[in-house]
Protein backbone atom coordinates (compact mmCIF):
# COMPACT_ATOMS: atom_id res chain seq x y z
CA UNK A 1 0.00 0.00 0.00
CA UNK A 2 2.72 2.44 1.00
CA UNK A 3 4.49 1.76 -2.63
CA UNK A 4 0.98 2.01 -4.70
CA UNK A 5 0.61 5.22 -2.77
CA UNK A 6 4.14 6.59 -3.79
CA UNK A 7 3.32 5.45 -7.22
CA UNK A 8 0.02 7.28 -7.23
CA UNK A 9 1.86 10.45 -6.63
CA UNK A 10 4.34 10.35 -8.78
CA UNK A 11 1.92 9.63 -11.29
CA UNK A 12 -0.33 12.52 -10.66
CA UNK A 13 2.76 14.62 -10.34
CA UNK A 14 4.25 13.92 -13.89
CA UNK A 15 0.57 14.06 -14.64
CA UNK A 16 0.25 17.35 -14.21
CA UNK A 17 3.75 18.49 -15.70
CA UNK A 18 2.71 16.90 -18.66
CA UNK A 19 -0.78 18.66 -19.39
CA UNK A 20 -0.37 21.52 -17.00
CA UNK A 21 0.23 25.30 -18.56
CA UNK A 22 4.40 26.14 -18.63
CA UNK A 23 4.67 28.99 -17.12
CA UNK A 24 1.54 28.70 -14.54
CA UNK A 25 -2.18 30.54 -15.01
CA UNK A 26 -4.42 32.48 -13.12
CA UNK A 27 -8.11 31.86 -11.48
CA UNK A 28 -9.99 34.38 -11.33
CA UNK A 29 -6.62 37.27 -11.88
CA UNK A 30 -4.86 35.10 -8.59
CA UNK A 31 -1.57 33.19 -10.09
CA UNK A 32 -2.57 29.52 -8.60
CA UNK A 33 -1.84 27.51 -11.15
CA UNK A 34 1.58 26.46 -10.54
CA UNK A 35 4.28 26.63 -13.55
CA UNK A 36 5.32 23.29 -14.53
CA UNK A 37 8.75 24.41 -16.03
CA UNK A 38 12.02 22.17 -15.16
CA UNK A 39 12.88 25.09 -12.45
CA UNK A 40 9.34 24.66 -10.18
CA UNK A 41 8.71 20.74 -10.85
CA UNK A 42 11.38 18.56 -11.57
CA UNK A 43 10.83 15.49 -13.12
CA UNK A 44 10.20 12.87 -10.46
CA UNK A 45 13.14 10.76 -11.84
CA UNK A 46 15.25 13.82 -12.11
CA UNK A 47 14.98 14.18 -8.34
CA UNK A 48 15.46 10.24 -7.87
CA UNK A 49 18.85 10.84 -10.23
CA UNK A 50 19.64 14.10 -7.90
CA UNK A 51 21.07 12.08 -5.67
CA UNK A 52 23.90 10.47 -7.66
CA UNK A 53 25.22 13.51 -8.78
CA UNK A 54 28.23 15.42 -7.49
CA UNK A 55 27.67 17.43 -4.82
CA UNK A 56 28.37 21.54 -5.60
CA UNK A 57 30.98 22.90 -3.04
CA UNK A 58 31.57 19.62 -1.34
CA UNK A 59 34.89 18.05 -3.57
CA UNK A 60 33.82 15.00 -5.49
CA UNK A 61 31.50 13.34 -3.20
CA UNK A 62 27.71 12.67 -4.05
CA UNK A 63 24.74 14.45 -2.77
CA UNK A 64 23.29 11.28 -1.39
CA UNK A 65 26.43 11.10 0.34
CA UNK A 66 26.40 15.02 1.57
CA UNK A 67 22.75 14.37 2.54
CA UNK A 68 23.64 11.62 4.71
CA UNK A 69 25.79 13.18 6.89
CA UNK A 70 23.54 16.41 7.39
CA UNK A 71 21.06 14.11 8.42
CA UNK A 72 23.06 11.94 10.74
CA UNK A 73 24.19 15.57 12.36
CA UNK A 74 20.34 16.48 12.50
CA UNK A 75 19.75 13.12 13.90
CA UNK A 76 21.65 13.21 16.59
CA UNK A 77 20.19 17.00 17.59
CA UNK A 78 16.50 15.63 17.20
CA UNK A 79 17.22 12.24 19.52
CA UNK A 80 18.69 14.83 22.13
CA UNK A 81 15.56 16.67 21.49
CA UNK A 82 13.37 14.37 22.03
CA UNK A 83 15.35 12.64 24.70
CA UNK A 84 15.34 16.12 27.06
CA UNK A 85 11.18 16.37 26.02
CA UNK A 86 10.23 12.98 27.12
CA UNK A 87 12.14 13.35 30.33
CA UNK A 88 10.87 17.13 30.71
CA UNK A 89 7.17 16.12 29.17
CA UNK A 90 6.75 12.97 32.03
CA UNK A 91 8.20 14.65 34.58
CA UNK A 92 5.31 17.38 34.01
CA UNK A 93 2.54 15.00 33.81
CA UNK A 94 4.01 13.31 37.26
CA UNK A 95 3.81 16.45 38.69
CA UNK A 96 0.46 17.61 37.64
CA UNK A 97 -1.15 14.21 38.16
CA UNK A 98 0.63 14.63 41.76
CA UNK A 99 -1.04 17.42 42.69
CA UNK A 100 -3.99 18.41 40.99
CA UNK A 101 -3.95 22.11 42.09
CA UNK A 102 -0.35 21.87 39.87
CA UNK A 103 -2.53 20.61 36.73
CA UNK A 104 -4.74 23.47 37.22
CA UNK A 105 -2.55 26.13 37.44
CA UNK A 106 0.10 24.79 34.66
CA UNK A 107 -1.78 23.33 31.81
CA UNK A 108 -2.84 26.32 30.51
CA UNK A 109 0.28 28.12 30.20
CA UNK A 110 1.76 24.70 28.55
CA UNK A 111 -1.06 25.10 25.74
CA UNK A 112 -0.08 28.61 25.73
CA UNK A 113 3.75 27.41 25.31
CA UNK A 114 2.55 25.85 22.20
CA UNK A 115 1.24 29.15 20.57
CA UNK A 116 4.65 30.77 20.45
CA UNK A 117 6.28 30.45 17.07
CA UNK A 118 9.73 28.58 17.61
CA UNK A 119 11.23 31.35 15.06
CA UNK A 120 10.05 33.77 17.88
CA UNK A 121 11.87 31.88 20.72
CA UNK A 122 15.27 30.57 18.54
CA UNK A 123 17.38 34.39 19.55
CA UNK A 124 16.34 34.12 23.06
CA UNK A 125 17.25 30.28 23.16
CA UNK A 126 20.84 31.50 21.86
CA UNK A 127 21.32 34.46 24.40
CA UNK A 128 20.70 32.18 27.17
CA UNK A 129 23.02 29.08 25.02
CA UNK A 130 25.54 31.65 24.83
CA UNK A 131 25.47 32.70 28.80
CA UNK A 132 25.47 29.36 29.46
CA UNK A 133 28.64 28.30 27.55
CA UNK A 134 26.88 25.73 25.84
CA UNK A 135 27.74 24.15 22.59
CA UNK A 136 25.57 25.30 19.91
CA UNK A 137 23.92 21.94 18.21
CA UNK A 138 22.37 22.41 22.58
CA UNK A 139 20.15 25.54 21.35
CA UNK A 140 18.78 23.09 18.41
CA UNK A 141 17.64 19.94 21.44
CA UNK A 142 16.78 22.55 23.64
CA UNK A 143 13.84 24.00 20.98
CA UNK A 144 13.29 20.69 19.28
CA UNK A 145 12.47 19.37 23.36
CA UNK A 146 10.02 22.76 23.40
CA UNK A 147 8.12 21.13 20.48
CA UNK A 148 8.01 17.45 21.77
CA UNK A 149 7.46 17.79 25.29
CA UNK A 150 3.79 19.10 24.85
CA UNK A 151 2.03 15.48 23.06
CA UNK A 152 3.95 13.21 26.13
CA UNK A 153 3.28 15.97 28.96
CA UNK A 154 -0.87 15.57 27.67
CA UNK A 155 -0.21 12.18 26.77
CA UNK A 156 1.08 10.77 29.73
CA UNK A 157 -1.14 12.84 32.40
CA UNK A 158 -3.41 11.39 30.39
CA UNK A 159 -2.15 7.64 31.08
CA UNK A 160 -1.27 8.40 34.85
CA UNK A 161 -5.24 9.48 35.43
CA UNK A 162 -6.82 6.06 33.20
CA UNK A 163 -5.98 3.33 36.12
CA UNK A 164 -9.20 2.04 37.29
CA UNK A 165 -10.50 3.07 40.48
CA UNK A 166 -10.64 -0.71 41.59
CA UNK A 167 -6.81 -0.81 40.94
CA UNK A 168 -6.02 2.49 43.00
CA UNK A 169 -8.01 0.84 45.85
CA UNK A 170 -6.47 -2.33 45.67
CA UNK A 171 -2.73 0.01 45.95
CA UNK A 172 -4.55 1.70 49.02
CA UNK A 173 -5.57 -1.60 50.65
CA UNK A 174 -1.83 -2.19 50.44
CA UNK A 175 -1.58 0.85 51.63
CA UNK A 176 1.36 2.02 48.98
CA UNK A 177 2.69 4.78 48.94
CA UNK A 178 1.78 7.57 46.22
CA UNK A 179 5.50 6.83 44.34
CA UNK A 180 4.99 2.74 45.00
CA UNK A 181 1.39 3.31 42.94
CA UNK A 182 3.13 5.49 40.04
CA UNK A 183 5.66 2.95 40.09
CA UNK A 184 3.31 -0.47 39.67
CA UNK A 185 0.32 0.88 38.64
CA UNK A 186 -0.24 4.12 37.30
CA UNK A 187 2.72 4.25 35.10
CA UNK A 188 2.68 1.02 33.62
CA UNK A 189 -1.09 1.96 32.72
CA UNK A 190 -0.33 4.76 31.17
CA UNK A 191 2.17 3.63 28.72
CA UNK A 192 -0.17 2.50 25.89
CA UNK A 193 -1.67 6.40 26.57
CA UNK A 194 1.95 7.56 26.07
CA UNK A 195 2.55 6.00 22.64
CA UNK A 196 0.61 8.23 20.35
CA UNK A 197 2.19 11.12 22.32
CA UNK A 198 5.46 9.90 21.87
CA UNK A 199 5.23 9.23 17.99
CA UNK A 200 4.00 13.14 17.90
CA UNK A 201 7.11 14.23 20.01
CA UNK A 202 9.58 12.32 17.87
CA UNK A 203 8.25 14.02 14.27
CA UNK A 204 8.15 16.88 15.76
CA UNK A 205 11.85 17.06 17.56
CA UNK A 206 12.83 16.78 13.88
CA UNK A 207 10.98 19.39 12.77
CA UNK A 208 12.32 22.04 15.61
CA UNK A 209 16.02 20.98 15.12
CA UNK A 210 15.37 21.33 11.30
CA UNK A 211 13.56 24.94 12.07
CA UNK A 212 16.36 26.30 14.41
CA UNK A 213 18.76 25.14 11.65
CA UNK A 214 17.22 27.10 8.95
CA UNK A 215 16.69 30.40 12.21
CA UNK A 216 20.18 30.29 13.14
CA UNK A 217 22.48 29.35 10.87
CA UNK A 218 26.00 27.58 12.03
CA UNK A 219 24.23 24.41 12.54
CA UNK A 220 24.79 21.96 9.37
CA UNK A 221 22.12 19.97 8.93
CA UNK A 222 19.48 18.99 6.73
CA UNK A 223 17.82 22.32 7.57
CA UNK A 224 20.66 23.66 6.34
CA UNK A 225 20.99 21.37 3.41
CA UNK A 226 17.50 22.87 2.27
CA UNK A 227 18.06 26.62 2.27
CA UNK A 228 21.65 25.85 1.18
CA UNK A 229 20.14 23.76 -2.08
CA UNK A 230 17.56 26.35 -2.57
CA UNK A 231 20.26 29.07 -3.57
CA UNK A 232 21.62 26.29 -6.36
CA UNK A 233 18.28 25.87 -7.21
CA UNK A 234 19.48 27.39 -11.31
CA UNK A 235 22.07 25.04 -11.59
CA UNK A 236 20.44 22.31 -9.86
CA UNK A 237 16.52 22.75 -9.21
CA UNK A 238 15.87 18.71 -8.53
CA UNK A 239 18.45 19.37 -4.77
CA UNK A 240 16.22 20.95 -2.90
CA UNK A 241 13.78 18.12 -3.18
CA UNK A 242 16.81 16.17 -2.48
CA UNK A 243 17.05 17.74 0.96
CA UNK A 244 13.14 17.78 1.68
CA UNK A 245 13.37 13.84 0.89
CA UNK A 246 15.99 13.56 3.42
CA UNK A 247 14.31 15.53 5.86
CA UNK A 248 10.95 13.30 5.66
CA UNK A 249 12.84 10.27 5.80
CA UNK A 250 14.67 11.31 9.05
CA UNK A 251 11.24 12.12 10.39
CA UNK A 252 10.03 8.31 9.27
CA UNK A 253 13.21 6.62 11.15
CA UNK A 254 12.24 8.94 14.63
CA UNK A 255 9.02 7.47 14.11
CA UNK A 256 9.79 4.49 13.58
CA UNK A 257 12.01 4.59 16.55
CA UNK A 258 9.16 4.67 18.67
CA UNK A 259 6.84 2.28 16.75
CA UNK A 260 9.66 -0.48 17.49
CA UNK A 261 9.84 0.88 20.92
CA UNK A 262 6.00 0.19 21.34
CA UNK A 263 5.91 -2.98 20.04
CA UNK A 264 8.37 -4.06 22.55
CA UNK A 265 6.72 -2.12 25.43
CA UNK A 266 3.05 -3.47 23.82
CA UNK A 267 4.37 -7.07 23.45
CA UNK A 268 2.18 -8.99 25.84
CA UNK A 269 -0.85 -6.67 26.15
CA UNK A 270 -4.12 -7.23 24.72
CA UNK A 271 -5.11 -5.93 21.40
CA UNK A 272 -7.43 -3.20 22.25
CA UNK A 273 -7.68 0.39 21.34
CA UNK A 274 -7.08 2.75 23.46
CA UNK A 275 -9.68 5.47 23.69
CA UNK B 1 -3.60 -18.48 60.12
CA UNK B 2 -4.86 -16.16 61.80
CA UNK B 3 -2.56 -14.30 65.06
CA UNK B 4 -5.67 -13.36 66.31
CA UNK B 5 -6.52 -15.27 69.61
CA UNK B 6 -10.28 -16.75 69.78
CA UNK B 7 -10.80 -13.46 71.70
CA UNK B 8 -10.22 -11.23 69.49
CA UNK B 9 -12.93 -10.29 67.38
CA UNK B 10 -12.26 -10.45 63.26
CA UNK B 11 -13.77 -7.21 62.68
CA UNK B 12 -15.80 -5.14 65.13
CA UNK B 13 -17.71 -1.83 63.92
CA UNK B 14 -19.02 0.31 67.01
CA UNK B 15 -21.79 2.92 66.00
CA UNK B 16 -20.21 4.34 63.08
CA UNK B 17 -21.49 6.84 60.74
CA UNK B 18 -20.22 8.07 56.75
CA UNK B 19 -21.88 11.08 55.58
CA UNK B 20 -20.46 11.98 52.12
CA UNK B 21 -20.47 15.97 51.06
CA UNK B 22 -21.57 16.93 54.69
CA UNK B 23 -22.87 20.20 54.32
CA UNK B 24 -23.79 20.69 50.70
CA UNK B 25 -27.43 20.08 48.87
CA UNK B 26 -25.26 16.68 47.98
CA UNK B 27 -25.06 15.23 51.47
CA UNK B 28 -25.35 11.40 51.60
CA UNK B 29 -25.89 9.34 54.92
CA UNK B 30 -24.35 6.77 53.38
CA UNK B 31 -23.99 4.67 56.92
CA UNK B 32 -26.39 6.08 60.27
CA UNK B 33 -24.68 4.06 63.65
CA UNK B 34 -23.79 1.36 62.10
CA UNK B 35 -22.63 -1.76 64.53
CA UNK B 36 -21.39 -5.40 62.52
CA UNK B 37 -19.56 -8.01 64.73
CA UNK B 38 -17.63 -10.63 62.72
CA UNK B 39 -15.99 -13.33 64.66
CA UNK B 40 -12.46 -15.24 63.17
CA UNK B 41 -13.97 -18.18 60.60
CA UNK B 42 -17.25 -16.39 59.84
CA UNK B 43 -18.98 -16.16 56.50
CA UNK B 44 -20.77 -12.66 56.72
CA UNK B 45 -22.40 -11.27 53.92
CA UNK B 46 -23.64 -7.64 53.41
CA UNK B 47 -27.17 -7.43 51.15
CA UNK B 48 -29.55 -4.50 50.32
CA UNK B 49 -30.61 -2.10 47.73
CA UNK B 50 -28.48 0.45 46.13
CA UNK B 51 -27.52 2.88 48.15
CA UNK B 52 -27.86 1.16 51.43
CA UNK B 53 -24.01 1.59 51.97
CA UNK B 54 -23.29 -2.49 52.01
CA UNK B 55 -19.95 -1.20 49.77
CA UNK B 56 -19.31 2.01 51.83
CA UNK B 57 -19.20 -0.46 54.57
CA UNK B 58 -16.93 -2.98 53.29
CA UNK B 59 -14.71 0.17 52.78
CA UNK B 60 -14.74 1.91 56.47
CA UNK B 61 -13.88 -1.76 57.63
CA UNK B 62 -10.70 -1.64 54.84
CA UNK B 63 -9.89 1.47 55.85
CA UNK B 64 -10.29 2.64 52.02
CA UNK B 65 -12.77 5.15 53.80
CA UNK B 66 -12.51 7.08 57.17
CA UNK B 67 -15.93 7.01 58.77
CA UNK B 68 -17.62 9.94 59.67
CA UNK B 69 -18.06 9.21 62.72
CA UNK B 70 -17.79 5.58 65.26
CA UNK B 71 -14.61 2.93 65.57
CA UNK B 72 -13.58 0.21 63.28
CA UNK B 73 -11.59 -2.74 65.08
CA UNK B 74 -10.08 -5.47 62.59
CA UNK B 75 -8.25 -8.08 64.21
CA UNK B 76 -8.29 -5.72 67.03
CA UNK B 77 -6.28 -3.56 65.76
CA UNK B 78 -7.29 -0.17 64.54
CA UNK B 79 -8.57 -0.12 60.64
CA UNK B 80 -6.08 2.07 59.94
CA UNK B 81 -2.78 -0.04 61.23
CA UNK B 82 -4.37 -3.27 60.04
CA UNK B 83 -4.52 -2.04 56.28
CA UNK B 84 -1.08 -0.90 57.16
CA UNK B 85 -0.11 -4.61 58.98
CA UNK B 86 -2.49 -5.98 55.64
CA UNK B 87 -4.46 -8.14 57.52
CA UNK B 88 -7.18 -8.74 54.86
CA UNK B 89 -7.13 -8.58 51.22
CA UNK B 90 -9.59 -7.46 49.17
CA UNK B 91 -11.12 -8.93 45.74
CA UNK B 92 -13.42 -6.99 43.73
CA UNK B 93 -16.31 -7.26 41.12
CA UNK B 94 -14.05 -5.94 38.52
CA UNK B 95 -10.90 -8.65 38.81
CA UNK B 96 -8.76 -5.54 38.78
CA UNK B 97 -5.93 -7.64 37.81
CA UNK B 98 -2.46 -5.72 35.95
CA UNK B 99 -3.10 -6.56 32.63
CA UNK B 100 0.76 -5.52 31.87
CA UNK B 101 1.68 -8.47 34.67
CA UNK B 102 1.81 -12.52 34.08
CA UNK B 103 -0.45 -14.23 36.33
CA UNK B 104 2.50 -15.09 38.71
CA UNK B 105 3.46 -11.11 38.86
CA UNK B 106 -0.52 -10.44 39.76
CA UNK B 107 -0.27 -13.05 42.23
CA UNK B 108 3.20 -11.80 43.72
CA UNK B 109 1.77 -8.09 43.60
CA UNK B 110 1.11 -7.80 47.66
CA UNK B 111 3.90 -9.78 48.72
CA UNK B 112 6.77 -7.64 46.22
CA UNK B 113 4.78 -4.68 48.23
CA UNK B 114 5.95 -6.89 51.95
CA UNK B 115 8.95 -6.67 50.55
CA UNK B 116 9.33 -10.86 49.93
CA UNK B 117 11.97 -12.56 48.37
CA UNK B 118 11.72 -13.90 44.89
CA UNK B 119 12.29 -17.44 45.75
CA UNK B 120 9.46 -16.94 48.61
CA UNK B 121 7.17 -15.65 46.50
CA UNK B 122 7.45 -17.84 44.15
CA UNK B 123 6.61 -20.88 46.48
CA UNK B 124 3.39 -18.63 47.72
CA UNK B 125 2.66 -18.33 44.30
CA UNK B 126 2.54 -22.29 43.24
CA UNK B 127 0.54 -22.88 46.50
CA UNK B 128 -2.17 -20.28 45.73
CA UNK B 129 -2.06 -21.63 42.00
CA UNK B 130 -3.07 -24.63 43.41
CA UNK B 131 -5.60 -23.65 46.22
CA UNK B 132 -7.37 -21.88 43.00
CA UNK B 133 -7.06 -24.79 40.91
CA UNK B 134 -5.21 -23.32 37.99
CA UNK B 135 -1.64 -24.51 38.25
CA UNK B 136 -0.83 -24.41 34.74
CA UNK B 137 -1.91 -20.80 34.04
CA UNK B 138 1.15 -19.17 35.98
CA UNK B 139 2.79 -17.51 32.94
CA UNK B 140 -0.39 -16.26 31.26
CA UNK B 141 -1.60 -12.91 30.58
CA UNK B 142 -4.99 -12.29 32.62
CA UNK B 143 -6.72 -11.10 29.48
CA UNK B 144 -6.24 -14.48 28.11
CA UNK B 145 -8.10 -16.26 30.94
CA UNK B 146 -12.17 -16.76 31.42
CA UNK B 147 -13.67 -13.97 33.53
CA UNK B 148 -14.30 -16.67 35.77
CA UNK B 149 -10.45 -17.84 36.11
CA UNK B 150 -9.66 -14.19 36.26
CA UNK B 151 -11.71 -13.94 39.37
CA UNK B 152 -9.70 -17.03 41.09
CA UNK B 153 -6.64 -15.72 40.22
CA UNK B 154 -8.03 -12.27 41.59
CA UNK B 155 -8.92 -14.19 44.97
CA UNK B 156 -5.17 -16.39 45.10
CA UNK B 157 -4.19 -12.53 45.01
CA UNK B 158 -6.23 -11.55 47.93
CA UNK B 159 -5.41 -14.49 50.07
CA UNK B 160 -1.15 -14.16 48.84
CA UNK B 161 -0.27 -12.72 51.93
CA UNK B 162 -2.18 -14.91 54.00
CA UNK B 163 -4.37 -12.70 55.34
CA UNK B 164 -6.79 -13.39 58.33
CA UNK B 165 -9.71 -11.50 56.24
CA UNK B 166 -11.15 -11.58 52.95
CA UNK B 167 -12.95 -8.64 51.90
CA UNK B 168 -15.04 -8.77 48.63
CA UNK B 169 -17.37 -6.57 47.04
CA UNK B 170 -19.80 -8.42 44.49
CA UNK B 171 -16.96 -10.25 43.04
CA UNK B 172 -19.00 -12.73 41.38
CA UNK B 173 -21.35 -9.99 40.08
CA UNK B 174 -19.72 -10.22 36.16
CA UNK B 175 -20.03 -13.65 35.91
CA UNK B 176 -22.54 -16.29 34.55
CA UNK B 177 -24.87 -17.80 36.66
CA UNK B 178 -23.18 -21.36 35.87
CA UNK B 179 -19.67 -19.99 36.71
CA UNK B 180 -21.04 -17.85 39.66
CA UNK B 181 -22.66 -20.70 41.10
CA UNK B 182 -19.30 -22.98 41.28
CA UNK B 183 -17.42 -20.20 42.17
CA UNK B 184 -19.30 -19.94 45.00
CA UNK B 185 -18.84 -23.32 45.97
CA UNK B 186 -14.67 -22.95 45.79
CA UNK B 187 -14.67 -19.84 47.30
CA UNK B 188 -16.21 -21.83 50.33
CA UNK B 189 -13.69 -24.59 49.81
CA UNK B 190 -10.90 -22.00 49.98
CA UNK B 191 -11.90 -20.55 53.29
CA UNK B 192 -12.44 -23.63 54.70
CA UNK B 193 -9.01 -24.75 53.74
CA UNK B 194 -7.12 -21.80 54.82
CA UNK B 195 -9.81 -21.00 58.14
CA UNK B 196 -10.25 -17.07 56.33
CA UNK B 197 -12.91 -14.50 57.62
CA UNK B 198 -14.79 -13.06 55.04
CA UNK B 199 -17.08 -9.99 54.61
CA UNK B 200 -19.02 -10.49 51.22
CA UNK B 201 -21.18 -7.79 49.51
CA UNK B 202 -23.66 -9.09 47.28
CA UNK B 203 -26.85 -8.09 45.64
CA UNK B 204 -28.34 -11.86 45.51
CA UNK B 205 -30.01 -13.10 47.88
CA UNK B 206 -29.06 -16.90 47.12
CA UNK B 207 -25.42 -16.57 46.76
CA UNK B 208 -25.94 -14.39 50.12
CA UNK B 209 -27.49 -17.30 51.73
CA UNK B 210 -25.38 -20.08 50.38
CA UNK B 211 -22.21 -18.60 51.49
CA UNK B 212 -22.41 -16.80 54.78
CA UNK B 213 -23.13 -18.13 58.00
CA UNK B 214 -25.02 -14.63 58.61
CA UNK B 215 -26.67 -12.28 56.26
CA UNK B 216 -26.93 -8.44 57.10
CA UNK B 217 -29.57 -7.10 55.36
CA UNK B 218 -29.35 -3.16 54.79
CA UNK B 219 -31.59 -0.58 54.21
CA UNK B 220 -30.92 2.97 52.37
CA UNK B 221 -31.51 6.34 53.09
CA UNK B 222 -29.56 6.33 55.69
CA UNK B 223 -27.86 3.11 55.72
CA UNK B 224 -28.76 1.17 58.31
CA UNK B 225 -28.75 -2.87 59.28
CA UNK B 226 -31.86 -3.60 59.42
CA UNK B 227 -31.55 -7.15 60.57
CA UNK B 228 -29.56 -10.25 60.43
CA UNK B 229 -30.13 -13.56 59.34
CA UNK B 230 -28.56 -16.72 60.59
CA UNK B 231 -28.02 -19.52 58.20
CA UNK B 232 -27.75 -22.58 60.22
CA UNK B 233 -27.05 -24.50 56.84
CA UNK B 234 -23.27 -26.22 58.47
CA UNK B 235 -20.46 -25.74 56.76
CA UNK B 236 -20.38 -28.33 54.61
CA UNK B 237 -22.38 -26.98 51.80
CA UNK B 238 -22.55 -28.63 48.75
CA UNK B 239 -24.72 -28.27 45.23
CA UNK B 240 -27.15 -30.35 47.16
CA UNK B 241 -27.69 -26.99 49.50
CA UNK B 242 -29.17 -25.58 47.29
CA UNK B 243 -31.83 -27.68 47.12
CA UNK B 244 -32.70 -28.15 50.66
CA UNK B 245 -35.52 -26.85 52.60
CA UNK B 246 -33.89 -24.94 54.87
CA UNK B 247 -32.09 -22.78 52.35
CA UNK B 248 -35.35 -21.97 50.51
CA UNK B 249 -36.25 -21.14 54.11
CA UNK B 250 -33.55 -18.58 54.66
CA UNK B 251 -33.92 -17.26 51.30
CA UNK B 252 -37.55 -15.71 51.81
CA UNK B 253 -36.41 -15.01 55.53
CA UNK B 254 -33.77 -12.67 53.62
CA UNK B 255 -36.15 -11.30 50.76
CA UNK B 256 -38.87 -10.84 53.73
CA UNK B 257 -35.94 -8.83 55.57
CA UNK B 258 -35.10 -6.84 52.57
CA UNK B 259 -38.59 -6.11 51.97
CA UNK B 260 -39.41 -4.48 55.02
CA UNK B 261 -36.33 -2.58 54.52
CA UNK B 262 -37.14 -1.33 51.36
CA UNK B 263 -40.65 -0.50 52.83
CA UNK B 264 -39.14 1.36 55.02
CA UNK B 265 -37.15 3.33 53.37
CA UNK B 266 -40.25 3.84 50.94
CA UNK B 267 -41.97 5.26 54.03
CA UNK B 268 -39.74 7.72 54.71
CA UNK B 269 -40.31 8.85 51.01
CA UNK B 270 -36.37 8.37 50.15
CA UNK B 271 -35.90 6.77 46.88
CA UNK B 272 -33.37 3.70 46.25
CA UNK B 273 -33.41 2.90 42.53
Amino acid sequence: MLFASLAIAILLWEFYKAVGPEDGGDIFGWRIIPKTNDRVMPHTWTMAAEFGDDAIGSGDQKVWQVLLGYAWYTFRMAIAGLALGVFVGVGLAVFMARFKIVERGLLPYLVISQTIPLIALAPQVTVIRGSLDLPQWTSAAALAAFLSFFPVTVSTLRGLQSAPAASLELMDSYAASWWTTLRKLRFPAAVPYMVPGLKLAATASVIGVIVTEITLGGLRGVGFATIDYSQKVTSQPASVYAAVFAAAVLGLIMFGIVVAGESIAMRRRPKEVVG
Amino acid sequence: MSDATPQTRAVEVSDASMVFNPGTPGEVAALDHVDLTVEPGDFVSLIGPSGCGKSTLLRVIANLLEPTDGSVLVNGKSAHQARIDQDYGMAFQQSGLFEWRTVTKNIELPLELKGWDKKRRQERVREMLDLVKLPDRGEHMPWELSGGQQQRIAIARALAAHPPLLLMDEPFGALDEMTREHMQSELLQICAATGTTVVFVTHSIPEAVYLSDRVVVMSAGPGRITEIVSVDLGRDRDEDTREDDTFYKKITEVREALRGSEMSAEARGIEDR
